[in-house]
């Protein structure tokens, strides 16, 4: 017997239960007695853990004093913050001279200034945005933080870098304001925009060549203090650690992949050695050799300074562990996306960059930023072998005369901070993850 | 229709010069004979279909031409280059010989219209503002240029297959080749792919189509070619082929997908 609905069945509203806030309460919270015991228990639990935090760190406790014994004095069951604020200083910038800590202030603030366009949609250049950062920045910050008479290579480097900010930022505002590239407008204002590729391309490197030696008989004019790295310290030093392990670990992790996937045998049975040993020696150890065995090796009278020992040390370790992550992405990617890309006449280089790397990376991103939050917070290993960053900083006050003992507050003081910074990565990378997938359900 | 069109391919067919040769070619994957003794002579503007039953190797057979997959014994000559380990050459036969797969490889982190100029762009050297024209000309001889701004995962199987036809022809290919590109489609979206292709053939263009669709195969076939276990078994004109099949497993094949 055939069945034949005449009429097309009306759409109908959705039960109580899935729509209302009581209705979800109901549902998810008091769905049993004994759920309804559980719920309340835990919320019991929960009320007198925060109240005993929330009285502990902030109703008895001490924010203004001059010693512990101070603290003590004012409330005995309360935190003693005044030690945290007294070495607020400390803890970020660790020992550099307090006369010249605007110089990190303006480097933080220029590494903002030149971030910024990548995140606004109408800036045109993204690409060449994030290239001039990683290449440019470490220079001009790297004499900015240590100073010092600039040789000739780091003069060249330097109005580079200062050269790279002011056309990137002559970027940013002709894209917020008019949604132009640099380039684009300025030859539309000098009315060459129907020029040939040829005179366009001379006149925008004659500009450029004016603007760098402007720039270079300016800075001849300048320089400043020099401080030695063994004054850095504090989140600063974690900071540019950290910094510069995440901003050439990825590119190291992708060579190192896309080497352990060679075709060549002796480009990926070095490149496997090479991820498989670090991949298989703790940190520390890695830290411990760079500091110590390195040296032996190198020739007599070759002095590298501890930080770059460390840094290089973090960066070939973070590497290697980004090189498995990154192959990970690749291995997800089909072979017909190899096949389609060949096929259009795109050759190995090409392939990776434009249509595998994308892909890859874009899967990887929780991964990456994983990785990267596991760095941050590993650069605290370099507290052992007695650089004083984040974490020797806060050892620190508690050998303090004044603030003899402090332990619980400043380590609870870096947790806070090593949670705000891990925390707004992580929803960072959740953020872009949404982002580049929209559009891109299959 | 048919007999026009018929008439049509003869002339082409008959007219014009070698474009593909193929001579006595065998390929192995491990220890497994997949081609055998392959010899195969493509006319320029001439239209072979190339089906059989899964396993003979037919894909594998278009996939060499493009030297996606190397064979190990015997030439093959495409556009007058001999295909081999030369990287240079490789890069000029395949911007010369466009292919469509059974799962479209679209590129799912581009739009639609990128997806069709990265090829040109990259490899023809064509200015943005061209590539983007001749795009959108092709979007819309495969008639969904109002999708040019979308994904491919917001596209329907068959717009996505269309899309990977316009993506092969941005590169202004001499040969096409097209593997299986019905077979992961739903029934109705069948239909907009074929129409597509027999509007391509229309126009001339050298195609190589691995399929199962037999009405195809018949309206648009210049030759039929029947592979089985690594063998070309039988190649003929389209009419012959389906009304009089010579070989046994031929026979045997075409009674049971008609």
């Amino acid at each position: 017997m055939a069945i034949i609905t005449a009429t097309k069945t009306p759409d109908r509203a959705a039960p109580l239960g899935e729509r209302s806030v009581i209705g979800w309460i109901h549902k998810n919270l008091f769905s049993s007695w004994f759920n309804a015991i559980l719920t309340l228990l835990t919320g019991y639990l929960v009320f007198i853990t925060v109240t005993g935090v929330f009285n502990w760190g902030f109703t008895d406790a001490t924010f203004v004093a001059e010693n512990r014994r101070a603290c003590y004095d004012n409330s005995l069951t309360g935190a003693c913050w005044a030690g945290v604020i007294d070495w607020l200083d400390n803890i970020f910038y660790g020992r550099y001279p307090r006369d010249q800590i605007w110089r990190i202030n303006v480097g933080a603030v220029l590494l903002v200034l030149w971030m910024a366009p990548l995140w606004m949609g109408r800036v045109k250049g993204k690409v060449l945005v994030g290239t001039g950062v990683v290449v440019f920045y470490p220079f001009l910050a790297g004499y900015l933080f240590s100073g010092g008479d600039k040789g000739l290579f780091m003069q060249v480097m330097v109005s580079g870098a200062i050269v790279a900010l002011i056309a990137n930022t002559a970027n940013m505002l002709t894209g917020v304001l008019w949604g132009e590239f640099l380039p684009d407008f300025v030859l539309r204002v000098l009315g060459k925009s129907t020029a040939p590729d040829k005179t366009q391309r001379n006149i925008l490197l004659a500009l450029l060549f004016v603007v760098f030696t402007a720039v270079f008989v300016w800075q001849l004019s300048w320089t400043v203090e020099f401080v030695s790295w063994t004054k850095w310290g504090g989140l600063f030093l974690t900071m540019v650690i950290s910094g510069i392990g995440i901003a050439s670990s990825l590119p190291g992790g992708i060579l190192l992949a896309l080497g352990r996937r060679s075709k060549l045998t002796v480009v990926r049975v070095l490149c496997v050695a090479f991820i498989e040993v670090f991949r298989s020696v703790p940190l520390i150890t890695v830290l411990f050799m760079a500091t110590t065995m390195f040296p032996l090796f190198m020739p007599e009278g070759f002095v590298l300074n501890k930080l770059v020992q460390v840094i290089i040390a973090v960066i070939l370790f973070n590497a290697c562990y980004m090189a498995e992550t990154v192959r990970a992405g690749l291995q997800a990617i089909p072979k017909g996306q190899y096949e389609a890309a060949h096929t259009i006449g795109l050759g190995y280089w090409r392939t990776t960059g434009l249509i595998i790397m994308p892909q890859a990376l874009k899967h990887m991103i929780p991964n990456i930023v994983g990785s990267f939050i596991g760095l941050l917070k590993d650069t605290t290993l370099v507290s052992i072998i007695g650089l004083f960053d984040i974490l020797g900083m806060l050892r620190s006050i508690s050998k303090d005369m004044p603030w003899l003992g402090l332990h619980k507050e400043p380590l609870i003081f870096g947790a806070f901070l090593f949670f705000v910074l891990c925390f707004s990565m992580s929803k960072y990378s959740r953020h872009l993850e949404v982002k580049l997938s929209a559009g891109d359900q299959h | 229709m048919t007999i026009e069109l018929t008439q049509a391919q003869l002339a082409s067919a008959a007219s014009s010069e070698v474009i593909i040769e193929i001579v006595k070619m065998n390929k192995w994957y491990g220890s497994f004979h997949v081609l055998k003794d392959i010899d195969l002579t493509v006319h320029q503007g001439e239209r072979i279909v190339v089906c059989g039953p899964s396993g003979s190797g037919k894909s594998t057979l278009i996939r060499c031409i493009n030297a996606l997959e190397e064979h190990q014994e015997g030439d093959i000559i495409v556009d007058g280059i001999k295909l081999g380990k030369n990287l240079k050459n490789l890069d000029h036969i395949r911007t010369e010989v466009g292919m469509v797969f059974q799962n479209f490889n679209l590129f799912p982190h581009m739009s639609i219209l990128e997806n069709l100029t990265l090829g040109p762009i990259w490899t023809r050297k064509m200015s943005k503002a061209d590539a983007v024209e001749t795009a959108m000309t092709y979007l819309e001889r495969v008639k969904i240029p109002e999708q040019a701004d979308k994904y491919p995962g917001q596209l329907s199987g068959g717009q996505q297959q269309r899309v990977a036809i316009a993506r092969s022809l941005c590169m202004n290919p001499k040969i096409m080749l097209f593997d299986e590109p019905t077979s992961a489609l739903d029934p109705e979206m069948i239909k907009e792919v074929l129409d597509v292709m027999v509007e391509l053939a229309d126009t001339g263009m050298t195609m190589i189509v691995v399929t199962h669709e037999m009405g195809f195969a018949r309206t648009i076939a210049d030759q039929v070619i029947f592979m089985d276990e690594g063998d070309i078994v039988e190649q003929s004109g389209p009419t012959e082929f389906f009304d009089n099949p010579q070989h046994e497993r031929t026979k045997l094949f075409l009674s049971q997908i008609l």
